[in-house]
């Protein structure tokens, strides 16, 4: 019974999880590092998910498709930017007016390009990198097996991913830019007396976020799923703010923090067997990432600190 | 030929004229003091200067060429750096990292760490700032994080610097090293623009000294032509008494507060109050000095409810008041000013009819039954502006709009104005300029008058030594002398207030950086 549920492919499945809220909770995080929360990831990330795969369907490249999933997530999040950094408005609300244009638009493009509500047609996925022989049998084989599944068996963004978190991480606390960010999300006015643009850092934050939530949809639909549907991100735009949150506002910490929801994820679906010797009803299964969110939220993480501007826009003068 | 001349510099907010062609000009080498009222337009001007407001007119000047600045990265450029009245450093951020933000060393856009902290080092040692580059912001005291700033403009290669009010947060102490390296800057060739309101200040740093009043330049002289008298009715407008003199003897009639052996302890868990008794009578001000820090923080707040003792009693008008909480100490006859007017005294997104009524909100006539009574509330907002002179367009403005003068006469118009049968005003003018604090202390003078008990906390020699009829000295949680006000002069409150073993500190040395300072 264990032995089904504790698989190899269950850790490459938290990986494989842990990647699309990954992307948007380091997407989130250097959007908050500016000072500018991102509520809006889970519609960026939508966005991205819907261009990415009709640009597979109208190519066949799914290479393309992802450039096409990164742009039209930092196009969209560029709403985000104009309202909250040059209309000044109020962020939460931009973010939900995203969310809420993001699943429209998706829809009603669906009708007019496709003819059809629900799903697209499949498209060409990106593979796996690596594809390599498994030796003979015996415990090396065993040993080999967990290794090449949980380390080789990914994709491209899998991969990336993980360089993303580490070349963010390294970029926040040792540049220019980093530096900068930083004291953006702490006190912007600070920033703007030593004659650098607020607006312009915190756009450039707000862009790069919507790309790297634009890229995690490219990852469901061009690596995951293989095709686009409707309200398909269910929420991991959410999730990965609280990944932001518990990995305390870095790149690393964002990630780990998604891989224990991706596990949470991959470890429901594995539960799902259990249906079969227990009734237990499956929507029980299906909660448990969520319910993860929630308790991590709530107890853990309630000391973290967030940037002291976040949320509040900048008035020069 | 001036480092720095401003010519007819104009800059309107809405509803105020904030500067009002404003003409002035800074030799290298000088130190200018920029005087005036809070309001006076001095902070406008030199954000200005620096490229953070763009003038509505006039022009800026910089080594004799017209300079369009028209943001701080132009004014940095041209050798301007300013360190603004409320700071603007990162506070999780290094010294170094907030030094060096904005002009970074380093390649391909990654920081040279090493080259920054050396550079930030160089300059601490050049100019006598010492400074630990790695420490975090956060974890230093407001003297240091100052150095900061004033390491921050030198870093990026100011040569006017611009100081905005920098000793309103300092200690005597502070003030004093803050003084000494303005002088060693001067005499490596900067040139400095002090902001103050503080005349001691003016008298004891500048060479010269411009004077603004309501937007405009009114005035300008040096230290060897004129005293703070001067100073103050060029600054104010009018003549302004700076030490009142009471005119009546104080008339002891029933005890009103009695404090028998009380015991606080402070948030650190430290006792901060170690066994105090005394009592204060109607129709006398007393006043507990001391060195900032002595305790006399957790004693106002356990008079006033704030904070519950560890032992001891409080009477007020013999009922005992130890353990009850602010909303009882109120309805038992008790005001308080608190010391601070921002956190604790009102409420700055309420409006002033709001703040002024706070405290009796419940009770008739400003209330009736769950309901509160708009009309009373208004009609008594009303009558507590004119009284109290609060200068505001109308009593629905918020409180944060308010400056800091006014915001005080707001507290003070709803302590006094509730007719309490104790006053305690904890540092009831810091912060504030000569005009209003001249306005404060004749309401608490006023209080005594009509009969009230006041009990006064002030950290200010001169405040304490003007007000008193009785000083209390208060030394690490003890009273360790009282003096009458006859015998109660600057030496030898200074040295009680410091413990009475050490030296004597000169009644100069004391006085000048301590009054206006907030130790
Ligand atoms: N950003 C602003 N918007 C509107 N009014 C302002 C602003 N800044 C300052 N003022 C007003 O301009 C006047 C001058 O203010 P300020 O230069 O800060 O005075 P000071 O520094 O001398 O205390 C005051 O009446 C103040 O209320
Ligand atoms: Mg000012």
């Amino acid at each position: 019974m264990l032995g089904d549920i504790i698989t190899p492919d269950l850790f490459a499945s938290a990986l494989r999880m842990a990647t699309p809220l990954a992307l948007a909770a380091i997407g989130g995080t250097i959007c908050e590092r500016a000072g500018v929360v991102n509520i809006a990831l889970e519609g960026i990330m939508l966005t991205g998910a819907f261009f990415g795969t009709a640009m597979v369907l109208l190519t066949g490249s799914p290479w393309l498709g992802v450039i096409a999933a990164v742009a039209s997530g930092a196009g969209i999040s560029a709403v985000h930017a104009f309202a909250s950094i040059n209309l000044r408005s109020n962020q939460v609300i931009s973010g939900t007016a995203i969310n809420l244009l993001a699943l429209g638009l998706t829809g009603f493009l669906m009708e007019l390009w496709y003819g059809h509500p629900g799903t697209t047609d499949p498209i060409k996925v990106l593979r796996p990198i690596f594809n390599f022989e498994s030796p003979g049998g015996g415990a090396i084989a065993e040993a080999w097996r967990w290794f090449d599944s949980i380390v080789f068996s990914h994709t491209p963004i899998v991969y990336l991913t993980i360089l993303i978190a580490i070349v963010a991480q390294v970029a926040i606390h040792r540049t220019k830019w980093g530096l900068r960010l930083r004291a953006l999300g702490e006190h912007p006015r600070a920033v703007d007396t030593v004659g650098v643009s607020v607006y312009r850092g915190r756009w450039v934050a707000v862009l790069m976020s919507g790309a790297l939530a634009g890229l995690a949809g490219a990852n469901l639909t061009i690596e995951q799923v293989g095709s686009f549907t409707e309200n398909m991100t269910n929420g991991r735009g959410f999730i990965a703010l609280a990944a932001n949150i518990f990995g305390r506002w870095t790149p690393v910490g964002s990630y780990l923090a998604s891989l224990l929801f991706g596990f949470a994820d991959a470890l429901q679906i594995k539960l799902q067997i259990l249906r079969g010797v227990v009734s237990i009803p499956p929507q029980l299964f299906l909660m448990l990432p969520y319910l993860l969110t929630v308790i991590v939220l709530a107890g853990v993480i309630g000391r973290a600190v967030a940037p002291a501007a976040v949320g509040e826009p900048y008035e020069k003068g | 030929m001036p480092v720095l001349e401003l010519r007819e510099v104009t800059k309107a907010f809405p509803g105020v004229l904030a500067n009002d062609r404003v003409s002035l000009v800074l030799e290298k080498g000088e130190i200018v003091a920029l005087l005036g009222e809070n309001g006076a337009g001095k902070s406008t001007v030199m954000n200005v200067v620096y490229g953070l407001l763009s003038p509505d007119g006039g022009e800026v000047l910089m080594d004799g060429r017209p300079a369009r600045i028209k943001s701080p990265r132009q004014a940095i450029d041209l050798g301007i750096g300013m360190v603004h009245q409320h700071f603007m450093l990162v506070e999780p951020l290094t010294v170094t990292e907030n030094i060096v933000l904005g002009r970074e060393p380093g390649r391909f856009g990654a920081i040279d760490f090493a080259t920054a902290r050396r550079r930030v080092e160089e300059l601490s040692l050049r100019y006598g700032l010492k400074v630990d580059p790695d420490a975090r912001i956060i974890d230093l005291p407001v003297g240091m994080q100052q150095r900061v700033e004033i390491l921050k403009a030198l870093y990026q290669g100011a040569r006017v610097l611009i100081l905005d009010e920098p000793t309103a947060v300092l200690t005597p102490q502070e003030v004093r090293e803050l003084f000494s390296v303005i002088r060693s800057l001067v005499d490596e060739g900067l040139s400095v623009v002090f902001i103050t309101h503080k005349l001691e200040e003016v008298m004891a740093v500048a060479d010269r000294i411009i004077v603004m009043r309501a937007g405009r330049v009114v005035g300008e002289t040096s230290p060897e032509k004129t005293d703070d008298v001067g100073l103050a009715r060029l600054m104010v407008g009018r003549d302004v008494v700076l030490r009142i003199e009471k005119t009546t003897k104080p008339t002891c009639g029933d005890t009103v507060l009695h404090v028998e052996d009380l015991r606080v302890r402070s948030d650190r868990g430290l006792e901060a109050v170690a066994g105090v008794t005394f009592s204060v009578c109607g129709g006398e001000i007393v006043a507990v000095a001391g060195v900032s820090g002595n305790g006399q923080t957790e004693l106002v707040e356990s008079i006033v409810g704030l904070r519950r003792p560890l032992a001891g009693t409080i009477l007020l008008k013999g009922v005992d008041i130890t353990r009850a909480d602010a909303r009882t100490s109120i309805e038992a006859g008790l005001s308080h000013i608190p010391e601070d007017r921002h956190r604790r005294g009102l409420i700055l997104q309420f409006d002033l009819a709001e703040n002024l009524v706070l405290g009796d909100h419940r009770v008739p006539p400003y209330a009736k039954g769950p309901l509160m009574r708009p009309g009373q509330v208004g009609a008594m907002a009303a009558t507590r502006i004119a009284d109290y002179d609060i200068r505001t367009p109308s009593a629905g403005v918020l409180a944060g709009n308010l400056s800091g003068g006014n915001q005080q006469k707001l507290v003070v118009a709803r302590e006094i104005g509730r007719d309490p049968e104790l006053l305690v005003a904890a540092q009831p003018t810091r912060g504030l300029d000569v005009g209003a604090i001249e306005f404060v202390h004749r309401q608490i003078l006023a209080a005594r008058e009509s009969g009230k008990a006041v009990l006064l906390v002030s950290l200010e020699l001169e405040e304490v030594l003007s007000l008193a009829d009785r000083v209390l000295v208060m030394y690490e949680g003890r009273i360790v002398k009282e003096l009458a006000s006859g015998e109660a002069d600057a030496e030898t409150l200074g040295y009680y207030m410091t413990g009475g073993g050490g030296e004597k500190l000169s009644a100069q040395e004391l006085q000048a950086p301590t009054h206006g300072g907030n130790a």
